[in-house]
């Protein structure tokens, strides 16, 4: 069972993971594009910038997802010091921070022609910008500390700090008046939007997980190579 | 038909301004990411050539990960 998590193993993994998502992706991503931008009907109210929803929601879905695991795997780095759970997190925080700054800027643009605005210091707008700020901070701590073990100390800090904003994220359109409209979308209870409109949103979500999935596969086999040069060169 | 699809009923500027954004910026880190993957393997094969044939073949025969680098650097070439 555990020599099935050894390095080799896990490297040969990641190569077939690599090649099946590049075989499906851009079929998925066809689909995806097809209903988001011809299949799906406008909306009765916003008409056809209703269509800005299909990057926008993923993306922010993706950026939270992304801080929930960093902040997970460093409370658990924390504690049981694992190691492999640094380098994930160092994997996916540029992932994090690129599908963030995707839903300020699709938000802004689909603000304006809904709102009449490019930008409002509004709850829900203030705090995922907010959440942008932590994944810089974080990020940055892999560019300027040296020794690995404060890097794993000060990101860390940083994950635990951030995800106090998560909530904050979550129910933001609850618990603030808002500009922002409220979820439509709810894991518990029924969601208000149509499945006409609910179908290539998934679509659309299952091909930003893909690509979400390979720069994840794709940076992390990077990281492997870089800890076996190190040890090349120990030797 | 064409015209409405490319105008989006007004909307037009918004909705395509907002999918480029996203496939331009995802485009842009998948190649980094791609180059930087690249550059990686390039050194550590670089890094395997400086070892003497003994040091080389003990590192070959320890690290699978190794030899993985090694046959994809044959397989691209």
């Amino acid at each position: 069972m555990f020599k099935f998590f050894s390095s080799s193993n896990i490297y040969s993994l990641i190569q077939k993971l690599i090649n099946f998502i590049n075989s499906i992706f851009f079929l998925i991503l066809a689909i995806g594009l097809t209903f988001a931008l011809v299949l799906s009907p406008p909306d009765y109210l916003q008409g056809d910038s209703v269509r800005i929803m299909y990057v926008h929601v993923p993306s922010a879905w993706i950026g939270l997802a992304c801080f929930s695991v960093i902040t997970l795997l460093s409370v658990l780095n924390f504690i049981f010091k694992i190691k492999n759970f640094y380098f994930i997190n160092k994997s996916i925080a540029p992932i994090g921070l690129l599908f963030t700054c995707l839903a300020i800027v699709t938000g802004s643009l689909w603000g304006q022609p809904t709102w009449g605005t490019w930008w409002a210091w509004d709850a829900r707008l203030t705090s995922m910008l907010v959440m942008m700020l932590f994944y810089i901070f974080y990020i940055l701590t892999f560019k300027f500390l040296d020794n690995e073990e404060s890097i794993i100390k000060v990101s860390s800090i940083i994950a635990i700090i951030g995800s106090i904003n998560l909530p904050i994220i979550k129910y933001s359109v609850e618990w603030w008046s808002t500009l922002h409209q409220p979820a439509s979308i709810k894991i518990v209870g029924s969601s208000s939007i149509h499945s006409e409109m609910m179908l290539p949103l998934m679509v659309m979500l299952l091909v930003f997980l893909l690509y979400a999935a390979l720069i994840f596969l794709m940076k992390y086999k990077t990281e492997i190579i870089r800890i076996k040069k190190k040890n090349i060169k120990r030797k | 038909m064409t015209s409405n699809f490319i105008t989006m009923n007004g909307y037009g500027l918004y909705v395509w301004l907002s999918f480029s954004v996203v496939f331009i910026s995802c485009a842009f880190v998948y190649f980094k990411t791609k180059k930087t993957l690249k550059k990686y393997e390039q050194e550590f094969l670089v890094e395997l050539q400086t070892l003497t044939l003994e040091e080389k073949k003990k590192v070959l025969e320890n690290s699978k990960v190794a030899q993985q680098i090694l046959a994809t650097s044959f397989k691209a070439n």
